[in-house]
């Protein structure tokens, strides 16, 4: 919204204040002021008439001026390209010295001809070319012919000596689209005396008009006859007011109804009584069909859009736009004055889908004052005599359905301080709620408060709080800390688990990124293995590639390995812990991806991301959770699918249930993400935060030393070590670990077979094993190997 | 040969020989030619036969020195040598300590977390509880129960997407308000922080992005007081931003609030001279806040006139741009490693 300084200097004693110091008060009370800009602006100005005009000897289009500047600054010769300037016309010059918005005018010699200032369009003094006509930005600006030669206030000359405050107005506040409100409420941040204007009631002459509303969308609708309009031009002060607010003036009419709303809040509409079928004005919401609208476009209505019909035929595309059979012309003679309410509900429907909106259907989608129609036509009526001096004016004709009487709020002194942790007087408090435009009356501690019908946002004692220390100021609130009667609990043990987990993985070498929830409709349905495929697909989406709420981190994460491959970044660990939701779903997952090279020294001890880094990875979790490895399975691949590579991939699992999978991806996916290689996991961290654990229990370590033996064999390449491993634990009890330290296929090795060491370690809790035992240990794995595996072991 | 004189002459061979000895090899020849059991000193003993009686004494004498001298020679030698040999090896041995450590590199972590993070331990420090809420929300939480009714004006100001006429995606983490409140069936005092995605249907640019995150507070209790909310913003604002950061407030509305207002800080940046980040103004605004709305309050099962609460919300994203000078909002969601890389993960 702009604010005129003109406007308000008009109605309020501002001598002492400056537009910025205003600015700053109404930042601080929620109006935040986007910009102070002047209409136009300038300084060595003055206003000259053409005493001659040349063509420039060297130029096609220069002329040589000799320009009156009147008595004080006498006759100076000015080079001037202006198509329009002639001999006689009268002219803004900018005279050596000026400063005008784009440049700083200095006496200068132009192809050779002396030239001692410049003479202006309205452009360049820095007013909007929206409120010019082709001719005024094309040309140097034409003065009236009456035009007093020698003034130099030409700013106040054209009207243009304003400043204008242009702020965001809040969802709660649609009362300060009024400029009388806005008024009000600088009054109340200054503390200076303001009334709001009071119109009387013109004469009003009994006369026949039908008003009414089908529909309660349209609860009020009030419209009164004047006749014998004289349409003309506005004059400055009005055209210079409507312009500082953003409004091009059209003519006296028009312009008084915009006048009227920019005032009030209240959006008018004029209808030409005498276009309109019947003296009758009927809002309804059931018509369809074209609407011929003043814009000379046709739109196409629905059914629920509201429409102003007189004996049937549609006036009005209510709130927004007058139909071209009904609008204001210069040959008008007598109108009918609408104000009206309408849901602003249903304004906004229409309004978002013709694409159609207007300052007017703009205050009725913010909301609108319920309880001012009559004032309004009152207004409208003096307005009206005044700049288009109608005489006769007909009765106000009402359909009124609301109800009307000031709303009242009860409200002690002690709510407001405590609500606000302030110490308040009750004088104080009255004071201000005052000069907010309330009508405050006392009872003890108790302030009974009549809200203006405008404040729309005041609706309980909260607002009345609220009211009292924006208009005062937030530096009166202390800083007092709260004093709460709950135990500390910091975080959850699930919370401290998830912090250690993300601990984990940047020790490991993995970071943590962030990305988008929402997926295309295709990377949905990837990695289906933890989700129950069936997502939250959005009604509304703006695009494509958000479309569906992700049950997976892995396609995301993915996109963000496949982002960096593209940008020469070819190595990188990422992991997201995140929600995932879907209909039948609610979980939280941990999902990684380990793409290109694995570096540990630099590119030193480089080497490609395998399996083994996501088995680390997972096995690392469950270490952390307390999850002992026999209470989970890590099985072979088998959901199939054409994500996870079949051989290089496993499972998570506890009986059943599917906790995670991770490993390889499968080389027809990898082509699809544009990957070399890429090693993923997923894992559902809900179920795993979720699983009971035992309590750590120390144990004490053996008294008796334990002693190795390390076994090479060659064996059947099926064979997996867990298998080995498993098998040769059972042997003996004696038999206290068995681990790898070796594995070799390829040349020299025969085919299907491999090579593998491994090294094993036999204890007694009780004594000191001697060695005849250890090599009859030995013996009786080695024989094992033999007999259940086929194995040849290398003495 | 007097064998006094033959014992001087071995000791003084000794000593040039022992001048020659370059390495283990001469050492050993050194050896063998005066201390092995051949030796020239070890010989000498072989003379007394040839000494007068009462010489004998004093020969034995003399041959013990003789040779302990030799001993002592070679010892020496030997230690000298050992000495060489160690420093020769620790020579070749010589690494260049330049290269890269081994070991794996610190993960990174967005700084999106490290926001979030020391938001989250802050407020743990005041005793509040962290409370998660999730994606997917109705109408009736992140509207309604706000006191955003269906049709409400402020309803323009989030465009929200929409899974079906009830479903939505949360346009705000206010929504775990309204969660907290209700199923807290004692009603008993709230103090809980709510950090987590929000989603709004804006096209993503340099400063807009459809998906965000916030990190919402709740406090309500008994006696609850605006001033009890500057207090708790001014205390989060010094140890997010440094002790010397003061705030300012300013009057706003959000519907689940009353009053409400915009929380500035004073610039971290230029100390609130006045810089291109705060558009010379010194101030930024950080965050949005408010007394809890009554009306909220009784929606959410807590009697106003016995209860009043204060909440904030926080843009992670906003304050994480500001505090390490991130020009795009869209680089938190791509993650380049390039990005990433000056932010250790911790």
């Amino acid at each position: 919204m702009k604010i005129s300084w003109k406007y308000l200097q008009s109605v309020l004693p501002l001598e002492n204040f400056t537009p910025e110091q205003v600015a700053d008060k109404l930042t601080f009370a929620g109006a935040e002021v986007e910009g102070i800009a002047r209409m136009a602006s300038g300084d060595h100005l003055v206003i000259g008439k053409i005493l001659s005009c040349v063509n420039h000897p060297d130029s096609d289009h220069l002329h040589i001026l000799q320009v009156d500047e009147g008595s004080e600054y006498g006759v100076h010769q000015i080079v001037c390209g202006a198509p329009n300037a002639r001999v006689g016309l009268k002219v803004i010059v900018a005279r050596e010295g000026a400063n005008l918005p784009k440049v700083k005018i200095e006496r200068s010699t132009i192809r050779g001809v002396e030239s001692d200032g410049m003479c202006c369009s309205l452009l360049e003094l820095g007013v909007d070319a929206k409120y010019l006509s082709e001719a005024q930005t094309s040309g140097i600006e034409e003065l009236p012919e009456d035009a007093p030669v020698g003034e130099s206030d030409v700013l106040g000359y054209l009207g243009l000596d304003d400043v204008i405050i242009d702020f965001d107005i809040l969802p709660n506040r649609p009362d300060l689209y009024a400029l009388e409100n806005i008024a009000q409420e600088v009054a109340c941040l200054l503390n200076l005396p303001y009334k709001k204007k009071e119109y009387e009631s013109p004469e009003r002459l009994e006369d026949e008009l039908l008003v009414s509303s089908k529909t309660p969308k349209c609860p009020q609708f009030d419209a009164m006859r004047a006749t014998g309009l004289e349409i003309a031009p506005s004059p400055k002060e009005l055209s210079s007011l409507l312009e500082a607010e953003g409004i091009r003036s059209i003519d006296s009419a028009v312009d008084v109804g915009n006048l009227v709303m920019l005032l009030t809040g209240q959006p008018l509409n004029l209808y030409d009584a005498d276009k309109l079928p019947s003296q009758e004005l009927i809002v309804v919401d059931d018509y369809e069909g074209d609407f011929l609208a003043m814009d000379g476009k046709t739109y196409r209505l629905e059914k629920g859009d509201l429409v102003v019909t007189s004996a049937g035929v549609p006036v009005c595309l209510a709130g927004i736009m007058t139909a071209d059979c009904a609008r204001v012309d210069s040959s008008t003679k007598n109108v009918l004055v609408e104000s009206a309410n309408f849901a602003y509900a249903s304004i906004r429907h229409t309004s978002n889908r013709l694409g159609l909106s207007s300052d007017s259907s703009m205050r009725f989608c913010k909301g609108i004052n319920p309880d001012q129609a009559s004032r309004v036509e009152d207004a409208a009526a003096f307005y009206l005599a005044k700049y288009c001096h109608v005489k006769s004016f007909g009765s106000i004709h009402s359909y009124d359905t609301l109800a009307h009487g000031r709303k009242e709020i009860r409200v002690s002194l002690s709510y407001i301080n405590s609500r606000l942790g302030t110490s308040f007087s009750l004088d104080q408090v009255a004071s201000v709620l005052s000069s907010d435009g309330l009508e405050v009356k006392e009872e003890g501690e108790t302030l009974i408060l009549g809200i203006p019908s405008c404040r729309i946002d005041i609706e309980g004692k909260a607002d009345i709080s609220e009211e009292v220390i924006r208009i005062l100021g937030y530096s009166y609130v202390p800083s007092t800390l709260p004093f709460t009667s709950l135990s500390c609990q910091g975080y959850t043990p699930e919370q401290k688990k998830e912090k250690e987990i993300r601990s984990f993985f940047f020790g490991e070498g993995v970071s943590e990124v962030l990305t988008y929830t929402l997926v295309s409709k295709k990377s949905a349905s990837c990695f289906p293995y933890l989700t129950d495929k069936d997502p939250y697909v959005l009604a509304n989406p703006m695009t494509d590639e958000r479309e569906v709420v992700r049950e997976s981190l892995l396609p995301s994460l993915l996109e963000a390995a496949s982002y960096n491959v593209a940008r020469q970044n070819k190595d990188g660990a990422f992991f997201e812990i995140s929600d995932v939701d879907g209909k039948k779903l609610t979980s939280r997952r941990l999902s990684f991806v380990l793409f290109g090279n694995k570096e540990e020294q630099g590119l030193l001890s480089s080497r490609p991301y395998d399996f083994y880094d996501a088995k680390g990875l997972v096995q690392g979790v469950l270490d952390l959770l307390l999850i002992q490895p026999n209470r989970v399975q890590i099985k072979p691949w088998s959901l199939g699918g054409e994500e996870m590579h079949p051989g290089k991939s496993a499972e998570l699992t506890m009986g059943k249930t599917l906790l995670g999978y991770f490993g390889e991806l499968h080389p027809t996916c990898l082509k699809k993400l544009g990957l070399k290689s890429a090693v993923v996991g997923e894992i559902d961290l809900a179920a795993l935060l979720a699983m009971k654990t035992s309590q750590i229990k120390a144990e004490a370590p053996s008294k008796y030393p334990s002693v190795s033996r390390d076994l090479a064999f060659l064996i059947d390449e099926n064979v997996s070590f867990e298998q080995i491993q498993r098998e040769i634990k059972k042997a003996d009890k004696l038999i206290e670990s068995v681990e790898i330290f070796d594995l070799y296929q390829g040349a020299n090795i025969l085919f299907g077979k491999k090579s593998m060491a491994i090294s094993l370690t036999f204890l007694d809790k009780e004594r000191t094993l001697k060695d005849e035992e250890i090599k009859s240990l030995m013996n009786k794995v080695i024989a094992l190997l033999k007999q259940r595996f086929g194995a040849e072991v290398r003495q | 040969m007097d064998p006094i004189q033959t014992a001087d002459s071995v000791l003084n061979e000794a000593l040039d020989a022992e001048k020659e000895v370059k390495d283990q090899n001469d050492l050993s020849l050194f050896y063998n030619r005066f201390l092995s059991k051949k030796g020239k000193a070890s010989t000498l003993m072989t003379l007394m036969k040839e000494v007068k009686a009462e010489h004998k004494a004093a020969f034995g004498k003399k041959v013990n020195e003789v040779k302990a001298s030799i001993v002592s020679f070679y010892e020496a030698k030997k230690k000298e040598l050992e000495q060489k040999e160690l420093e020769e090896k620790l020579r070749k041995e010589r690494i260049d300590i330049t290269l890269p450590g081994k070991g794996n590199l610190l993960g990174r972590k967005n700084p999106f977390y490290q926001i979030i993070d020391e938001v989250e331990d802050i407020f743990v420090s005041m005793g509040y509880q962290i409370v998660s809420g999730r994606d997917v929300e109705t109408d009736h939480f992140n509207f309604e129960l706000l006191n955003v009714p269906k049709d409400h004006p402020s309803r323009d100001m989030q465009d929200t997407f929409y899974f079906d006429a009830e479903r939505l995606l949360r346009t705000q983490t206010s929504a775990a308000q309204a969660h907290a409140m209700l199923e807290n069936a004692e009603k008993t005092p709230i103090k809980m922080i709510c950090p987590g995605k929000a989603y709004r249907r804006d096209d993503d640019d340099m400063t807009h992005s459809h998906q965000f995150a916030q990190i919402e507070g709740l406090v309500v209790d008994k006696g609850i007081s605006l001033a009890n909310l500057k207090a708790t913003l001014e205390l989060f604002v010094k140890k997010m931003f440094g002790e010397k950061r003061e705030i300012r407030l300013r009057s706003s509305y959000f519907p689940f609030t009353e009053p409400s207002v915009e929380v500035d800080v004073s610039c971290f940046s230029c100390q609130g001279k006045g810089c291109p980040m705060c558009k010379d103004t010194g101030w930024i605004e950080i965050l949005g806040a408010g007394m809890v709305n009554p009306k909220v309050l009784s929606m959410c099962g807590y009697d106003p006139e016995v209860y009043s609460g204060f909440a904030f919300g926080v843009g992670v994203e906003r304050v994480a741009m500001l505090r390490y000078g991130i020009d795009d909002i869209r680089r938190f969601y791509q993650n380049d490693v390039r990005f990433l890389k000056p932010f250790p993960g911790k």
